[in-house]
C-alpha cells in the first residue's frame, strides 16, 4: 500500500518536472559496428536535429520505416540538415547480422548497436520497437514516437522542421 | 528490511525530485513510462487458453527515472493482479520491483541496486528482461566499470539474481575489454579492427542439501563455487567481419543435466562479407552443457539463468514461418546459419524502376553425438567434439520484395521448417512444413494505407490428441491491415487448419497511436509468438477474449 502511494506521488511530481524537455543521455556505452565500445556522446550532429531510431532486424516495420525514409533521406537532409542515427536493440542472436543487414540494405545511415538495451532504457522506450526521437540542436529530446504505419515519416519531417525554429 | 531500503530510496528520490523542481530542476529531469496490459479470458481447451477464475488479470508496470548530469536513480512498479497467461503464477502481487542509484562518467560508473549487464555475448553473464515472455534475471548487487586508459574497460559485478519477487543465489563476474586500435597509437588509423574481451564469472551456493547418486550409497559432493570463463574477438576489415567467443564452465552438477559433473563448453564463430546492396553471414555454433544457473534445484526451467547462449536461427516475423520457434539446447547441440542479401539495382532486368531484394536464410541445427556413461553423480555422457546426432531444426526462406510502383510494394516468401518436438520435450516424428507468404501493401494516399498478408503451410504432421500439438495439420491465413492517418489501425485475421488440424484463430484489433502513447485492443484467438501489427512488433502469449494493452512515455 504505501509503496502503490509512494509510486504515485513520484508519479505526479513527474509530471511537475515534464515541463522541460528531456536531455538525450550523453553517458551511455553502444557498440559500434565495428565492435567497439562508444559513449552515447558520439551521437552529435553540430547544433543541428537528429532523428534517433529504435529497430531490430526481426521487426518488419522498423525496416519498412528505415526503407521509406531512405528514399527521401537526401532531401531531407539538404532541407534540414537533419541526421539519422539507427540503434538497434538485436541481442547477441542476431547483432553480428546488424553490419552487413545494413550494408545489404544500403541505408545510408549511421548505426549503433544496443545489446544490453542501456540507451533504450535510459529514453524509456519500452520493449516495442520501432520507436522514433527528434533531438533538437541543443540535445533535446523534442519529439517522439512508437510504431510505424505507411506514411508517419510525413508527420517526423514535420516535427523536424518545427525542431529547427 | 527490504521494504525499508525501498521506502528510504523512494523518500530520497523523492526529495530529490522536489528540490530539482523547486530550483528551476537544477538540470535534473524525471522521465519515466508505464505500461497496463490486461485480458478478459476465456477457456478454451482448443487453443491451450486457460481457465480464468477471476475473469480480469492484468500486468502493469510503470518505470520512473530520475537524472541530473551524471546522477541517476530509478525505480519500477509492476503489478500483477493476476498475472497474464503465459506467466508464472509466482508473479502474483505488487510493489517495487526494481530500484537503483548511479554515478557515471566518462571513465567511471558505479550502479548500487538492480542493474542489467552482458559481457560480450552473454555467455558468461547476461542479466536481462523480456517483460513479454516474464523473464526478468536483473542483478541488484553493484556494478562497476572503469576505464584505466583509453582502450580498456574493466567491469566488476556482485549480485543476486531477480526471481519473482525475491533475490536468489549469488553471482561475482569481472570483464575486460581491450580495443588495439586505442590502445596502440600507430594502429588508431588501421583498416583492421580488433577488439579482445575476457569475463570470469562465479556463482557460489551452500551445499548442505543432500542429493543421492544413482551409484547406490553415496550422496552428491555438491561443488559451492563454479564459474565460467569466457574469452571473444572482434575483427573488422572493411567489409569483412569476423567474431568469435568461447566459454567453459566447470562441474556443474544441477537440474538441468541430471546432476551429473560434465564440464561445459559453448563456441560461437560468425563470418560476414557485406558491400553495397549485398551482404552474406554465416555462423557456426556448439554448445555442450552450459546452462549456468544461480541456484542447481530450481525447477522452472527459465529462471536464474546466468548466461545466454543465442539461437543462431532466423527469427521469423510471419506467423507460418515462426510457428515452430526454435529454443537453444543449452544442454547439447552444434548448429550452422547462413544469411544472403542481394539487391537487384534499379532499372535492370530483375530490378525493374524501384530495384528488387532478395533474402535468402537456412540453417540447420543438430543434437550432439553423445555417449551416456552413467546418472546422477557420474560425469553423464562424453562426446565427440565433430560428431553430430538427430535433427532437432532446419529452415530455408526465399523472399523478394519489390516495390511495384510509388504506392504498392509486394513481399513473396517461400520457406521450409523442419522442427523435432524432442526440442519441446515430446518424442514423435519429425514435422516438415512448407509455407508460402504473399504481403501487399498499399499507400493510398500520404495518410491512409491498406496491408494484406495471406499464407499457406503444408504440413506432413497430423494433430493428435495425446500430443495435443496445436500447430500440427494444414493452415491458411488471411490478415487485412488499415492504417489511417498514421494515427489509427485496425486490422482482421484468420488462421484457420483445413487438414489434419484443429483450431480456428480468429483476431480483431484496433489501435490508436499519439506520439508516445499507444492504446490497442484485441478480440479473438491469438497463438504465442511474435506478432507485428499496426506498425509494432511484439511477443505476446496464447489468449482467447479481450485483450488491451496501453502504453506511454513521459
Amino acid at each position: 500500500m504505501k509503496k502503490g502511494i509512494l509510486t504515485l506521488a513520484a508519479l505526479l511530481l513527474a509530471t511537475v518536472a515534464m515541463a522541460q524537455n528531456a536531455k538525450f543521455p550523453g553517458n551511455v556505452t553502444l557498440k559500434s559496428l565495428d565492435g567497439k565500445s562508444v559513449e552515447s556522446s558520439v551521437i552529435e550532429n553540430g547544433g543541428q536535429p537528429m532523428i534517433i531510431s529504435f529497430w531490430a532486424t526481426w521487426c518488419k516495420p522498423c525496416n519498412t520505416e528505415l526503407d521509406a525514409i531512405k528514399e527521401v533521406y537526401e532531401e531531407w537532409q539538404q532541407e534540414t540538415g537533419v541526421k539519422l542515427v539507427a540503434i538497434s536493440i538485436d541481442d547477441a542472436r542476431s547483432a553480428s547480422r546488424v553490419k552487413p543487414w545494413v550494408n545489404g540494405k544500403d541505408w545510408p545511415y549511421e548505426v549503433y548497436l544496443d545489446q544490453n538495451k542501456d540507451l533504450a532504457r535510459a529514453m524509456n522506450v519500452g520493449a516495442d520497437v520501432p520507436y522514433t526521437f527528434i533531438v533538437n540542436g541543443k540535445g533535446e529530446i523534442v519529439w517522439q514516437h512508437k510504431g510505424y504505419q505507411p506514411g508517419n515519416e510525413e508527420e517526423l519531417i514535420e516535427a523536424v522542421k518545427e525542431a529547427l525554429k | 528490511m527490504k521494504h525499508r531500503q525501498t521506502l528510504v530510496l523512494a523518500l530520497l528520490l523523492i526529495a530529490g525530485t522536489s528540490a530539482a523542481t523547486a530550483q528551476g530542476l537544477l538540470g535534473g529531469q524525471v522521465t519515466g513510462n508505464i505500461q497496463l496490459d490486461g485480458q478478459i479470458s476465456r477457456r478454451d481447451s482448443v487453443i491451450g487458453s486457460e481457465d480464468v477464475p477471476q475473469k480480469l488479470l492484468s500486468n502493469a508496470r510503470a518505470d520512473i527515472l530520475y537524472t541530473n548530469g551524471d546522477f541517476s536513480a530509478g525505480l519500477r512498479y509492476e503489478g500483477y493482479l493476476g498475472p497474464m497467461l503465459g506467466f508464472r503464477p509466482d508473479y502474483q502481487g505488487q510493489g517495487i520491483a526494481n530500484y537503483f542509484v548511479s554515478y557515471k562518467t566518462q571513465n567511471f560508473a558505479i550502479t548500487a541496486g538492480h542493474f542489467y549487464e552482458q559481457f560480450g555475448n552473454g555467455m558468461a553473464l547476461r542479466a536481462y528482461e523480456d517483460r513479454y515472455l516474464g523473464i526478468d534475471n536483473a542483478l541488484r548487487g553493484i556494478n562497476v566499470m572503469y576505464r584505466p586508459f583509453r582502450g580498456i574497460i574493466l567491469k566488476g559485478v556482485i549480485g543476486q539474481q531477480r526471481y519473482f519477487w525475491e533475490s536468489r543465489g549469488l553471482v561475482r563476474g569481472a570483464d575486460a575489454e581491450v580495443s588495439l586500435n586505442d590502445l596502440i597509437t600507430p594502429w588508431s588509423e588501421a583498416k583492421t579492427r580488433i577488439t579482445l574481451g575476457g569475463s570470469f564469472v562465479s556463482k557460489y551456493e551452500d551445499n548442505s542439501e543432500v542429493i543421492l547418486s544413482d551409484i547406490p550409497g553415496f550422496k552428491l559432493n555438491l561443488p559451492r563455487n563454479v564459474a565460467t570463463t569466457a574469452f571473444r574477438m572482434d575483427l573488422a576489415h572493411g567489409g569483412f567481419g569476423l567474431q568469435a567467443e568461447y566459454a567453459f564452465k566447470g562441474k556443474d552438477p544441477n537440474d538441468l543435466n541430471n546432476y551429473t559433473y560434465h564440464k561445459g563448453e559453448v563456441l560461437w564463430l560468425s563470418a560476414s562479407y557485406s558491400q553495397k546492396g549485398f551482404s552474406a553471414n554465416i555462423q557456426a555454433k556448439r554448445v555442450d552443457n552450459m546452462g549456468f544457473r544461480s541456484v542447481r534445484t530450481e525447477a522452472y526451467k527459465e529462471m536464474l539463468y546466468i548466461n545466454y547462449t543465442p539461437a543462431i536461427s532466423k527469427q521469423h516475423t510471419y506467423a507460418f514461418l515462426s510457428m515452430y520457434p526454435y529454443a537453444t539446447q543449452s544442454m547439447g547441440e552444434m548448429g550452422l546459419q547462413a544469411d544472403v542479401m542481394y539487391k537487384f539495382k534499379k532499372e535492370t532486368l530483375l530490378g525493374g524502376a524501384y530495384g528488387t531484394d532478395l533474402h535468402i536464410n537456412a540453417s540447420l541445427i543438430k543434437a550432439l553425438d553423445t555417449t551416456q556413461i552413467g546418472g546422477i553423480g557420474t560425469d553423464g555422457y562424453t562426446s565427440t567434439f565433430f560428431g553430430t546426432g538427430d535433427t532437432y531444426y532446419g529452415d530455408l526462406s526465399v523472399e523478394i520484395a519489390k516495390k511495384l510502383s510509388s504506392k504498392v510494394k509486394i513481399a513473396a516468401t517461400y520457406g521450409y521448417v523442419v522442427f523435432n518436438p524432442i526440442i519441446e520435450g515430446h518424442a514423435g516424428d519429425l514435422h516438415h512444413n512448407h509455407v508460402l507468404v504473399g504481403d501487399l501493401t498499399w499507400k493510398m494516399n500520404k495518410k491512409n494505407s491498406l496491408r494484406f498478408e495471406a499464407e499457406w503451410m503444408g504440413s506432413d504432421s497430423k494433430y493428435d490428441a495425446a500430443v495435443d500439438d496445436k500447430r500440427c495439420g494444414d493452415w491458411i491465413m488471411g490478415l487485412l491491415e488499415y492504417n489511417f492517418a498514421g494515427k489509427w489501425f485496425v486490422s482482421v485475421s484468420d488462421q484457420y487448419a483445413y487438414n489434419d488440424g484443429v483450431g480456428n484463430y480468429y483476431n480483431l484489433s484496433v489501435g490508436y497511436t499519439q506520439g508516445a502513447t499507444r492504446l490497442q485492443v484485441g478480440y479473438g484467438k491469438q497463438r504465442e509468438g511474435i506478432i507485428c501489427i499496426g506498425g509494432v512488433c511484439r511477443n505476446v502469449p496464447a489468449s482467447n477474449g479481450l485483450t488491451f494493452s496501453l502504453t506511454t512515455s513521459f
